[in-house]
């Protein structure tokens, strides 16, 4: 055969997950350079500090190779952007469409006050704080697809807490006497909002990119976002004449599926049966879900001030909350099964 | 109708002083920045979503089109084609650690408004890395000789070049945020990426290559932006006068590094594999680096106190001469490359004589012995006409050989009871300002003092799917290809050549 024949048509150098190199992987993988990878000269530049680029302490987690790691929805900037384009264009015609419609006049005077204009805006300041989390996670992350995945999810934060504003905006040209105002205070100073913040600050003093995932997405998300927002706002909205708001929360719901599935995945991964650290790893993941449970229960329990203001109530704030909690205690529960399978 | 302006002043208004929680200080400044300045970024996120999503179809699309109509990476010349391998995978990590560099500024600037311009700039990054992976993936399927694109990151680790680009990228997102922002905005984006993204689309199209100009002037689009971000963060900097005793030093280091890899780096790249020649990169440095740069932007900045950097009358003395010392070595090392060398021809020469008057006597004599080297059955390469490898910079990585062999800069000495080589003055002040920054790894010649050249070669897996034939090649010519049993047999060893001086 001659060498022209034999030559190689694709990247060689990547290890695919599936049969075929995607083209994920293809403009992803190994674009940040490792000592342990292909750069054994090492870091040729250390901060005044004395500390190199990348640091393998800058998770508790140990994984022989974090190259191996896999985003699930397998983005790359292309796709996500995509993705994020269309789900901004579907609020936007969402919200034209009802204007047309006349539809905000069907919205509830209190539920847009209380919910939508002093709740939902206090939600921008949560997401970004946590979008400062992601970015600065993602310059630390030990591999380029794992820096992917915490840039896109600090973006998405900042994405939604712009959705929210703008949406505001467009409520106030849209329904009479509304107005955005106040959502700093509230979020600075009543008392419903404080564990909130202070789980945000102590969010953002977190040092470990491993337990700001585990953290946010496998806790903080599906307790204190599923009531903040998935009850409160998504659930109640349509009883209130307002099928708008639940599309703008929807788009975060869809944001947070995306991260909680590869925050799983690298879970799974550092406690896959072939990795040395796995037990330990168990057990740090473990401590940081203990850790934050509470932190998010305590944020989500103080919100019931604000359950108390929906008019038309589907069922009591302490049942939201309990099913909140038991469906994070499932995800939870069947991330430990598999990783105790695997050991 | 929304007001934009107003929904500006809100999106900006995120932020808050914790109370509950004190954020640790990741990446410590000297810095001291005002709360409040000018906004870079004059964008909602829901725009800047579809601007870029437009973008993208357009550039992929365009991909897509050359393929379609005449499968055009295939017919593009082959001599510029062959550098591609190299630029590449140095760009795309300056993309990386860009990426990088700014999610550390968001973390470390309390200014809501540059953090906005930071925000985009960072998913802009993941944007070019994806870019120019994909391009040389394109490449890989598609170019006249896919090896050496199909390893492209690969060879990063253990390139000349590449390892140089990367000390020097490094700079973006290593020190201070600031410092980095420095490297990044200010010296990189501002003054190179007119070279890198536009002009050399020129070369790249003249040359046939019409997929490189589509993927290089849709990320220069992005550019403009940061390069905003730059002069933001420059102008919040300078706004405070107690940063100044610090910023010039930062900035004349960061145009030092960024001048010592990539003047020569690009000299090389585009004067050296133009098969069909248009400007030269003397020209093109004059007028975005001279011109533009330091004549129109810092003279700007001048009125704050910021000064044209130090070694910057040095560098443009240099300019004559450095692209055509790293195309020398380049050539003169190309046993140990991942890409293929095309040798001048008399109507090149000619070229590098009237672009630089004075050419031919310095490098002359050099080609015409090449042009003998590029047939295996000659059994010699041309580090054979050079005594020693050059030792590399202990700063920047490249070879102390510069402005050129005969009257080179190069100073040894010795620190920690080791030698240690730079390129120039400006390299060893830069050492003596910190020299724990520069020491933290082995050299290349600590790891391979000792080493045959074919030994280096297999085991940096530089070969290709016959596994005999060299992926680096002296010359195009398909029919006379060096195999790694031409190099073995000419025993040539590398040594160390810090082994030999004296301090
Ligand atoms: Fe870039
Ligand atoms: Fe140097």
């Amino acid at each position: 055969m001659s060498l022209e024949a034999k030559a190689p048509r694709d990247f060689t150098y990547i290890r695919p997950r599936k049969r075929r190199l995607s083209e994920y992987e293809a403009v992803t993988c190994y674009t940040q350079p490792d000592p342990d990878v292909f750069d054994k000269q090492g870091w040729y530049l250390r901060s005044a500090e004395g500390r190199t680029a990348w640091r393998k302490e800058s998770t508790r987690l140990r994984h022989p190779h974090w190259f191996d790691f896999r985003d699930p929805a397998g983005l790359w900037q292309r796709t996500y952007v995509r993705l994020q384009a269309e789900q901004e264009r579907s609020l936007e015609r969402a919200v034209e469409d009802a204007a047309r419609a006349g539809a905000f006049a069907d919205f509830e005077p209190t539920w847009v006050r209380e919910l939508v204009g002093a709740h939902y805006r206090v939600w921008s300041f949560f997401e970004y704080g946590l979008f400062r989390c992601f970015a600065q996670a993602q310059r630390e992350t030990l591999s380029d697809t794992l820096g992917n995945v915490y840039c896109f999810a600090g973006f998405d934060r900042v994405r939604h807490a712009q959705a929210i504003v703008i949406y505001l905006m467009d409520l106030e040209g849209q329904i009479e006497g509304f107005q955005d105002a106040g959502a700093k205070e509230r979020w600075l100073g009543d008392p419903v909002y404080q564990p909130a913040r202070r789980m945000t600050e102590e969010l953002m003093a977190v040092d470990d990119w491993g337990e700001l995932a585990v953290a946010v997405h496998l806790v903080v998300d599906p307790i204190f976002g599923e009531v903040g927002l998935s009850e409160m706002l998504r659930r109640h909205g349509p009883f209130h004449g307002d099928a708008v708001t639940p599309l703008v929360v929807s788009t975060a719901e869809r944001d947070r599926r995306r991260n909680c599935d590869w925050t799983e995945e690298l879970v799974r991964m550092v406690t896959a049966a072939e990795v040395p650290a796995r037990d330990e790893n168990r057990r740090i993941v473990g401590e940081w879900v203990a850790r934050w449970t509470p932190r998010a229960l305590a944020a989500a329990e103080a919100l019931a001030p604000v359950h108390e203001r929906i008019p038309r109530r589907l069922g009591t704030f302490r049942e939201a909350v309990e099913r909140a909690s038991a469906a994070q205690a499932a995800i939870v529960a069947a991330l430990e099964a598999r990783s105790t399978e695997a050991a | 109708m929304r007001s934009l302006i107003e929904a500006h002043n809100r999106v900006k208004d995120f932020d808050w002083e914790p109370s509950y929680a004190k954020k640790p200080t990741r990446y410590p400044t000297r810095y001291r920045i005002p709360a409040k300045t000018k906004d870079p970024f004059r964008h909602l996120i829901r725009d800047y979503l579809s601007m870029e999503e437009e973008k993208d179809n357009r550039q992929y699309g365009a991909l897509e089109d050359a393929l379609a109509r005449s499968n055009a990476p295939a017919k593009a010349e082959r001599r510029w084609m062959e550098i591609m391998k190299v630029a590449l995978p140095v760009v795309n990590f300056g993309e990386y650690a860009a990426m990088k560099s700014t999610g550390q500024l968001v973390d470390t600037i309390e200014n809501a408004e540059l953090r906005q311009g930071y925000m985009a700039q960072m998913l802009d990054e993941v944007r070019h890395v994806n870019q120019e992976a994909y391009l040389t993936r394109y490449f890989a399927r598609h170019a006249a000789d896919p090896e050496g694109f199909a390893q492209g990151f690969k060879f990063r680790g253990t390139n000349l070049y590449n390892r140089a680009g990367r000390a020097a990228l490094e700079g973006f997102f290593v020190g201070d945020p600031i410092e980095g922002a420095l490297n990044l905005q200010v010296v990189a984006e501002t003054a190179y990426t007119n070279p890198i993204f536009v002009a050399m689309t020129e070369i790249a199209a003249a040359n046939g290559d019409q997929a490189t100009p589509s993927v290089f002037l849709s990320i220069q689009s992005d550019e403009a932006r940061h390069m905003a971000n730059g002069y933001s963060t420059l102008a919040a900097v300078v706004s405070n006068p107690d940063n100044l005793a610090f910023l010039q030093a930062d900035f004349d280091r960061a145009f030092w590094r960024q001048h010592a890899f990539l003047d020569p780096f690009l000299g090389a790249v585009y004067d050296y594999f133009q098969a069909k020649r248009t400007s030269s990169y003397g020209e093109k440095w004059n007028e975005w680096i001279h011109e533009d740069w330091v004549g129109c932007y810092i003279e700007k900045l001048a009125p704050f106190g910021l000064k044209v950097p130090r070694w910057y009358g040095e560098a443009r003395e240099r300019m004559k001469w450095i692209g055509h010392t790293a195309g020398l070595i380049g050539f003169a090392t190309w046993p140990l490359q991942f890409w293929r060398f095309d040798p001048l021809t008399d109507a090149d020469m000619e070229w590098f004589e009237r672009k630089y008057p004075g050419w031919y006597g310095h490098y002359g004599a050099f080609w015409e012995e090449y042009r003998k080297m590029c047939d295996p059955r000659a059994g010699a390469v041309p580090l054979s006409l050079f005594q020693s490898l050059p030792p590399l910079c202990r700063v920047c990585q490249m070879p102390c050989v510069f402005p050129r062999p005969d009257v080179s800069t190069v100073r040894i000495k010795e620190h920690g009871g080791k030698k240690h080589a730079f390129c120039s003055e400006a390299c060893e002040f830069i050492f003596d300002e910190d020299p724990q920054r520069y020491l933290g790894y082995d050299t290349f010649y600590e790891l391979y003092d000792g080493y045959d050249l074919a030994e280096f070669v297999r085991e940096n897996g530089l070969l290709r799917a016959d596994g005999k034939t060299l992926i680096a090649q002296p010359s195009l010519d398909d029919e006379r290809m060096w195999t790694i049993d031409d190099l073995a047999a000419l025993k040539i060893e590398i040594k160390n050549p810090l082994r030999e001086v004296g301090a």
